[in-house]
């Protein structure tokens, strides 16, 4: 089967001013990214702010040019701007922050109707196609007439689905799509999610550093680290046995609610360092628990884990289970 | 066991909006003894923002406080003048915020400000303040605090100002700790080392803190004993352990049911709670519950639930939890 979306070694650089350090050069923020999102499926991209889950997700839309790799979406190479303006009509964002992402003097109706005034696609009644959309994403037809300030979060994120929807995508980048919700809601808007993907054999790629989140919704995850894809695999195997100690150290870092699985140590110490500062070799050795003399010089390759499974380490571990 | 530092007895709070009152606040009772951290669990219009304001007397010009008395040492602070309720706020009962960037003046130095935080000591001359408030950023774990002394808040990183802002809460050394949901705008690795490093606190200092948060899994890490608020109301409070594995509340169990970190494997669909909150300018007349409750009957639409002691230190607000 062709991916969906099929990204090779993919590099994003900044240009940097003369001013900054001599020469022109260049600030390196993504490299080596590889990956595949196949039909009617869910890529979880999980990596703590500042990984470059952001930078990637604008690389692929075309938002963000691209300084190395290939990116195809359907077997189709993009590579001039044209490509990509091709491809906006089957590709929809849903932003992080849904209710700054509409506009305050727009409504509803007028909002989730906007694509097709962006891209001159004739419809029927601007009115009728509201109502129709909102309705796919369970909000009663009279909230075309609401302004987004009068919207509860779960409602925000409703129209921010109903918006992505409207073009009817092959798919749908989802940028933290339950962040600042409450579980309740969150877990209506993941239902949501879940049943528009079945109905319309949507693809998701979800961009959170929720993992809870990204083990029910995701069928693979890949895992950045400062600009780097350090693990990718199937959903399972990566909670059953993650390979990569930054993955290790992300599931066991996230809150348990038991107090009986309380952690008393802390499995991961400090803060990911900036850009301007990517330490040499691997960049994970600066936090990692298993780090040695190689990883401070030399930076390791993908090394295969299992179908599927791969992780960017110079000791990768099989064995471990869970953390 | 020891008498609380402090108590919030049958307090109810209601904010005037244009055409009448809401009431946040319903005949709320709780304490937190010296050395305990008790969590304030409850999703978004629960009530337990406004809660933890009226702790600290910063509930907002709009807010009204209808019945009842919030004790600090056994003394009503809502009896006191504004003068004396000024002295208790920052000295005896301190605050941190969710968003730590919005709790600093943007315009000062952390170090100047944490040295203007100090205000209330008198007589100290200022190197000396200077000293502590470097001492206290060393305690919260910031390695270089002559560094963060010198530097704008926009400056650091979001857990290095949530750490600064946690140093400044404590420069006091508060009888009293509120945290309104101090981890929710950071990453997880970050959240972890929070969590940490105010279970230290705890242990170092024996200040009483209270942690108002949505998220389980922090409660579940961090607090002895909880308040789960459901509007307005405390619906349940218990000892951690048992709230998380003998819940009592239909209102609790539906709330940790939906946490998709409690759910073990991983489902495409998660549970979520239908309805949605009761009007406050207008609450029901029974069981505020009863509406999106699976076990209601016609009793709870009707007549106020009674608070049910199941257990030492619980209580239940419900008609059907059997004691």
């Amino acid at each position: 089967m062709t991916a969906l979306l099929s990204v090779r070694d993919l590099a994003v650089d900044l240009p940097l001013g003369r001013w900054f350090g001599g020469g022109a050069r260049a600030l390196n923020i993504l490299a080596g990214v590889t990956m595949d999102l196949q039909p009617g499926r869910t890529l979880g991209l999980v990596g703590e702010s500042g990984s470059g889950k952001t930078t990637l997700a604008r690389a692929i839309l075309g938002l963000q040019p691209v300084s190395g790799g290939t990116l195809r979406f359907d077997g189709a190479e993009l590579r001039r701007s044209a490509d990509f303006r091709a491809i906006r009509r089957r590709t929809a964002l849903m932003f992080q922050d849904a209710t700054a992402s509409l506009s305050p003097r727009m409504t509803v109706g007028e909002a989730v109707t906007e694509p097709f005034v962006i891209h001159g696609i004739r419809i029927a009644s601007r009115r009728g196609k509201a109502a129709e959309l909102l309705a796919e994403v369970g909000l009663p037809a009279e909230m075309a007439a609401r302004y987004p300030h009068e919207l509860s979060g779960g409602q925000a994120r409703r129209v921010g689905v109903a918006r992505a929807l409207a073009l009817k995508p092959s798919l749908v980048i989802a940028d933290e799509p339950t962040a600042g919700l409450d579980v309740s809601v969150q877990a209506e808007i993941l239902n949501l999610m879940a049943d528009l993907k079945d109905r319309h054999g949507l693809s998701y790629l979800v961009i959170t550093h929720n993992l809870a989140l990204v083990r029910h919704v995701a069928d693979r995850i890949a895992v950045l680290y400062l600009g780097r894809l350090v693990e990718t695999g199937p959903t399972r195997a990566i909670f059953a046995g993650p390979g990569h100690p930054y993955t290790r150290s992300l599931i066991a870092a996230e809150p348990k609610p038991d107090p009986r699985q309380r952690r008393t140590d802390l499995a991961i110490r400090g803060e990911i360092p900036g850009i301007l500062r990517r330490p040499p070799g691997c960049e994970f050795h600066t936090r990692c628990p298993v780090a040695r003399d190689i990883c401070r010089s030399a930076a390791p390759a993908l090394h295969d884990l299992g179908p599927g499974h791969s992780v960017r380490c110079h000791f990768p571990e099989t064995t471990s289970k869970g953390g | 066991m020891s008498e609380p530092v402090l108590s919030v007895e049958n307090l109810s709070l209601r904010y005037r909006v244009a055409g009448g009152a809401v009431a946040a606040l319903r005949n709320v009772s709780l304490s937190v003894r010296q050395g305990e951290v008790l969590g304030i669990a409850g999703e978004s219009g629960c009530g337990k923002s406004s809660l933890a304001a009226a702790m600290i007397d910063l509930a907002g010009a709009n807010a009204e406080v209808t019945a009842g008395a919030i004790r600090l040492r056994g003394q009503d602070i809502l009896r006191l003048d504004q003068a004396a309720r000024r002295r208790l706020r920052g000295r005896e009962i301190a605050m941190v915020f969710q968003d730590p960037m919005t709790a600093f003046n943007p315009v000062l130095t952390v170090g100047a400000q944490l040295v203007d935080f100090q205000f209330n000591l008198d007589g100290v001359p200022g190197r000396e303040k200077r000293a502590r408030a470097r001492d206290m950023l060393a305690r919260v774990g910031l390695s270089d605090p002559d560094l963060v002394m010198g530097r704008y808040p926009h400056e650091l990183s979001g857990g290095m100002r949530q750490r600064a802002a946690i140093a400044a809460a404590l420069l006091m050394r508060p009888a009293v700790l509120i945290a309104d949901e101090p981890t929710t705008a950071l990453d997880v690795t970050m959240e972890a080392q929070i969590i940490h490093l105010l279970r230290e606190l705890r242990a170092q200092y024996g200040c009483a803190i209270v942690i108002v948060t949505h998220h389980l899994g922090v409660i579940a890490e961090l607090c002895d004993r909880v308040a789960v608020m459901y509007a307005g109301e405390v619906v349940e409070e218990a000892p951690v352990d048992e709230l998380f594995h003998d819940p009592r509340h239909p209102y609790t169990r539906a709330l940790i049911a939906c946490d998709p970190a409690r759910i073990g494997k991983a489902t495409g669909r998660l549970p979520a709670i239908g309805g949605r909150l009761p009007d406050l300018s207008d609450p029901p007349p029974g069981c505020a519950f009863a509406a999106r409750c699976g076990i209601a009957t016609d009793r709870c639409r009707t007549v106020p639930p009674p608070r049910v002691a199941p257990g030492a230190d619980r209580g239940v607000l419900c008609h059907e939890a059997a004691p």
